[in-house]
C-alpha cells in the first residue's frame, strides 16, 4: 500500500521532483546561487512572464490554444514606448507629441491587446476556425501591422528609446530600499495574478471556462453560450498580454517590433510545467506560479553557472517533452 | 441564420484585410520609388533619353534594423543617377531569388543585392551574366571564388572583425586612461561577454576580434562569463543580471555584440546601483542606434561602433548605377577607395561621448 502511495506521489509530481533535483544540482555546482539577490532578479524576471503565462492559461484551459500571445506583447510594448518618449530626444517617434499623462498610452496599449485577443474570440467561436489555425494567422497579422506602425516615418524601424523616467519607474522601481525592497513590477504581478485567481476560482466566467474545457458539447448542452464565453476569455487574455507588453517596455527602457518573439511558447511551456493541460479543463493559477518561476529559475541558473547556450536549449526541450508526458501518464492514469 | 452570421463575418474580415492591404500598396508605392526625383527621372528615361538607369534592390529583410538604415541611404542617394525599386527578400533566400528573376525580366540595368546567405550570391551571378546585368552586392560578402566569375560583379560592405576590433579598442582607451578601472588590481581585465545569435558571422568575429584587440594592446584578460543574448535587449538585461548574481563587483568590463544587448545589460547594471555615484562599469556595443547614442550622452554607455549605413547605401547605389550605364567604378566617380577592382570597403567608426554627433 505504502509504496503504491509513493509510486503514485512521484507520477503525481515526477516534474517538480525532477526541477528540484536540477536546481539543487546548480546550487551543489554554486553555492553562491542562494541568495536573495537570485530570488530578486528570479522574481523580476518571472513578472512579465506570469501576466503573459495566465492569458495563456485561460485559453488553455478552454482547450484552445494562442500563438499570437508574444507578437501582442510585441505590438503593445511598441504601442506604449511609441507614445512615452522624453522630450528633448533626438530621435522621437511622434516628434510633436506633448508630454500625456503615463496612464493614456499605457490604457491605448492594454486596448490594443484586448482588441487583438478579441479578435481571436471571435474568429475562434465564430467562424469556427480551430485555435491553433486561427492564432497563428493573427500571430502573423499582428507582427505585419506592428512592422508597419514600428515603420513608420520618421522612425523607420529604428529602436525606439529615450522612454520617460516616470514610465520606466514601473518598470525599475521598488518599495522599500537595499535587498528586501519589492520591486513595483513584481507586485503588479501578483495583484494580476490574484486578479486571476478570483476570475478561476469564484466567478461564473471561471467556472464556464472550466466546463467548456472539459467538455465543450456538454457545456453548451447544460445551456452555456460558449462563444460569448470564449470571446471574453480570448479578449481577458489579450489584454493581459498588453499589460505585460506595457511593463516589457518600461522594464527595458525600450521596444522593437521584434519584442515578444517566441514568448507564446515560453508561457505554452511555463503553464505546462505548471499542471495546466493542454487538452483542456484542468489548470490553477498557483500552478501556472510555480511553472513561470521554474523555468526563470532555471534559465537564471544556467546562465549563472556558465553553461552554453546550446545545451541550454536541449535541457528546456527536455523539461517541456517530460512535463507533457508526466502529465499525460496523470492524466490517462485518472482514466 | 447562424451559417449567415458566419458568412458575413468572414467578409467583414476579408474586407478589412483588403482595405489594409490597400494600404500597404501606397506605402510600398514610396518605398519604391520614394524620391520624387526619382519618379520624374523614370519619366524622362521613358521617354527616350535613357539618362537614368534602373536598379534592382533586394534587401534580406525589410524590418532589419541597420539594413533599413542602409535602405533610406540608397533611396536618398539613388535621386538623380538611377531608378531604383526596392524589394524584400524575408529573410528566405528562395524569394530573394525569385525576386532576382523578376528583376531579369523586367529587364533592368543593373542589380544591388544584400543576400539572405552569402552562399547564394554564385547563383545568383550566374543569372546576372547570363542577362548581362551587372551586380553589386551588399553588406554580406559573397565566396572570393563567386567574386571572380565575372568582372562587372562588385562588393560593397564593411569588413566585420573591424567592428569587434573598434569595440576592444574602446575598452583598451578606456583602461588605459582610468588606473581605477582594475578593481581588484591585479592587472588583469576581468570581463563578461553577450554575444549575438551563436552561429552568426558577427556574432562570432565581434567576440573573437574584441578580445583580441585588447590582447594586442598588452592587456592581460579573464573571461568571467559568456552566454548568448541574441541580440536582444530583454535578453540583455536579464544575462547581465545572471552575471551580476554570479560575479557581482569582479566584473571589469561589459562587451557586447550589439547596442541592444548592451543597453540591456546597463538596465541590469543600474539595478545594481551603477552608474550612481562613483560605481561605474564600462560597457560597449556596435551599431550606435538611437537609444545607444541617448545612453552615451547620459554616461552609462561608453562607446559603441557605427556601422556606416550612409556610405554603405551611397557608395552601393552609385557603383550600381555606373555599371548599370555601362562605365568603370573608379575612385574619382565612386567617392570610395575601390580594391581588387571589385571591393569597395567602408570603415566602421569608433563612437563615444565626445563625437556622439557623428552617429546622429
Amino acid at each position: 500500500m505504502d509504496v503504491k502511495k509513493a509510486q503514485s506521489f512521484i507520477t503525481q509530481n515526477a516534474i517538480y521532483i525532477v526541477l528540484v533535483i536540477l536546481i539543487m544540482g546548480i546550487i551543489v555546482y554554486e553555492p553562491s546561487f542562494m541568495s536573495i539577490n537570485t530570488l530578486r532578479d528570479v522574481l523580476i524576471q518571472s513578472s512579465t512572464r506570469v501576466i503573459i503565462a495566465l492569458g495563456v492559461a485561460f485559453i488553455l484551459i478552454t482547450a484552445g490554444t494562442d500563438l499570437s500571445a508574444g507578437r501582442v506583447v510585441g505590438f503593445t510594448a511598441v504601442i506604449s514606448a511609441s507614445m512615452l518618449q522624453i522630450p528633448d530626444y533626438s530621435r522621437r517617434f511622434f516628434p510633436d507629441l506633448p508630454q500625456v499623462h503615463v496612464l493614456l498610452p499605457i490604457v491605448i496599449a492594454i486596448i490594443a491587446g484586448l482588441l487583438c485577443g478579441l479578435i481571436n474570440g471571435i474568429i475562434v467561436s465564430k467562424l469556427n476556425v480551430p485555435p491553433f489555425i486561427a492564432t497563428l494567422g493573427t500571430m502573423l497579422i499582428v507582427y505585419g501591422l506592428n512592422s508597419l506602425y514600428f515603420d513608420m516615418d520618421p522612425n523607420q524601424s529604428q529602436p525606439i528609446g529615450g522612454l520617460r523616467p516616470d514610465f520606466t519607474r514601473i518598470g525599475s522601481g521598488f518599495i522599500g530600499s537595499g535587498q528586501y525592497s519589492i520591486p513595483y513590477i513584481v507586485i503588479i504581478a501578483i495583484v494580476v495574478a490574484a486578479i486571476v485567481w478570483v476570475l478561476f476560482n469564484k466567478t461564473k466566467l471561471g467556472k464556464n471556462m472550466y466546463a467548456i474545457g472539459g467538455n465543450m458539447q456538454a457545456a453548451k448542452v447544460s445551456g452555456i453560450n460558449v462563444s460569448k464565453n470564449l470571446i471574453y476569455i480570448y479578449a481577458i487574455a489579450g489584454a493581459l498580454y498588453g499589460l505585460a507588453g506595457v511593463l516589457e517596455a518600461a522594464r527595458t527602457g525600450g521596444a522593437t517590433n521584434n519584442y515578444g518573439n517566441m514568448y507564446e511558447l515560453d508561457a505554452i511551456a511555463a503553464c505546462v510545467v505548471g499542471g495546466v493541460s493542454t487538452t483542456g479543463g484542468i489548470g490553477t493559477v498557483p500552478g501556472v506560479l510555480v511553472g513561470v518561476i521554474i523555468f526563470t529559475l532555471i534559465n537564471y541558473g544556467l546562465t549563472f553557472i556558465g553553461i552554453s547556450p546550446y545545451y541550454q536549449l536541449i535541457i528546456k526541450g527536455l523539461i517541456i517533452i517530460a512535463a507533457v508526458s508526466f502529465d499525460m501518464r496523470k492524466y490517462s492514469s485518472k482514466k | 441564420m447562424k451559417k449567415l452570421t458566419s458568412v458575413l463575418l468572414a467578409s467583414a474580415l476579408l474586407g478589412a484585410a483588403l482595405a489594409g492591404c490597400g494600404g500597404n500598396n501606397n506605402s510600398d508605392n514610396t518605398v519604391a520609388t520614394n524620391a520624387p526625383a526619382g519618379n520624374a527621372a523614370k519619366d524622362t528615361a521613358n521617354s527616350g533619353s535613357g539618362a537614368t538607369p534602373k536598379v534592382g534592390v533586394a534587401i534580406y529583410k525589410f524590418d532589419d534594423t541597420f539594413m533599413t538604415g542602409v535602405r533610406n541611404a540608397i533611396d536618398a542617394a539613388a535621386k538623380g543617377i538611377a531608378t531604383v525599386d526596392i524589394v524584400d527578400s524575408q529573410n528566405s533566400q528562395p524569394t530573394q531569388n525569385d525576386k532576382v528573376d523578376l528583376f531579369v525580366t523586367k529587364k533592368y540595368d543593373g542589380m544591388l543585392i544584400n543576400p539572405v546567405d552569402r552562399t547564394a550570391a554564385g547563383v545568383i551571378i550566374d543569372k546576372a551574366k547570363a542577362a548581362d546585368i551587372p551586380v553589386v552586392f551588399l553588406n554580406r560578402e559573397p565566396l572570393p571564388e563567386d567574386m571572380k566569375k565575372w568582372d562587372k560583379v562588385y562588393y560593397v560592405g564593411a569588413k566585420a572583425e573591424e567592428s569587434g576590433t573598434m569595440s576592444g579598442q574602446l575598452i583598451v582607451d578606456y583602461w588605459k586612461a582610468h588606473p581605477e578601472a582594475d578593481k581588484n588590481g591585479d592587472g588583469v581585465l576581468q570581463y563578461v561577454m553577450l554575444k549575438g545569435e551563436p552561429g552568426h558571422q558577427d556574432a562570432e568575429l565581434r567576440t573573437t576580434y574584441s578580445i583580441q584587440a585588447i590582447e594586442d594592446a598588452g592587456i592581460k584578460v579573464e573571461k568571467l562569463a559568456e552566454d548568448t543574448a541574441m541580440w536582444d535587449r530583454v535578453k540583455g538585461q536579464e544575462k547581465m543580471a545572471a552575471f551580476l548574481g554570479s560575479h557581482g563587483d569582479k566584473i571589469e568590463a561589459v562587451l557586447a555584440n550589439n547596442d541592444d544587448m548592451a543597453l540591456g545589460a546597463i538596465e541590469a547594471l543600474k539595478a545594481q546601483g551603477y552608474f550612481t555615484g562613483d560605481k561605474y562599469m564600462p560597457v560597449v556595443g556596435v551599431d550606435a542606434t538611437a537609444p545607444a547614442v541617448q545612453a552615451l550622452q547620459d554616461g552609462t554607455m561608453l562607446g559603441t561602433v557605427l556601422n556606416d549605413a550612409n556610405n554603405q547605401g551611397k557608395a552601393a547605389i552609385t557603383v550600381a548605377a555606373l555599371l548599370a550605364k555601362g562605365e568603370t567604378p573608379t575612385k574619382d566617380n565612386v567617392g570610395f577607395d575601390i580594391t581588387d577592382n571589385q571591393y569597395v570597403w567602408i570603415s566602421y567608426k569608433k563612437i563615444t561621448k565626445d563625437n556622439v554627433a557623428d552617429a546622429q
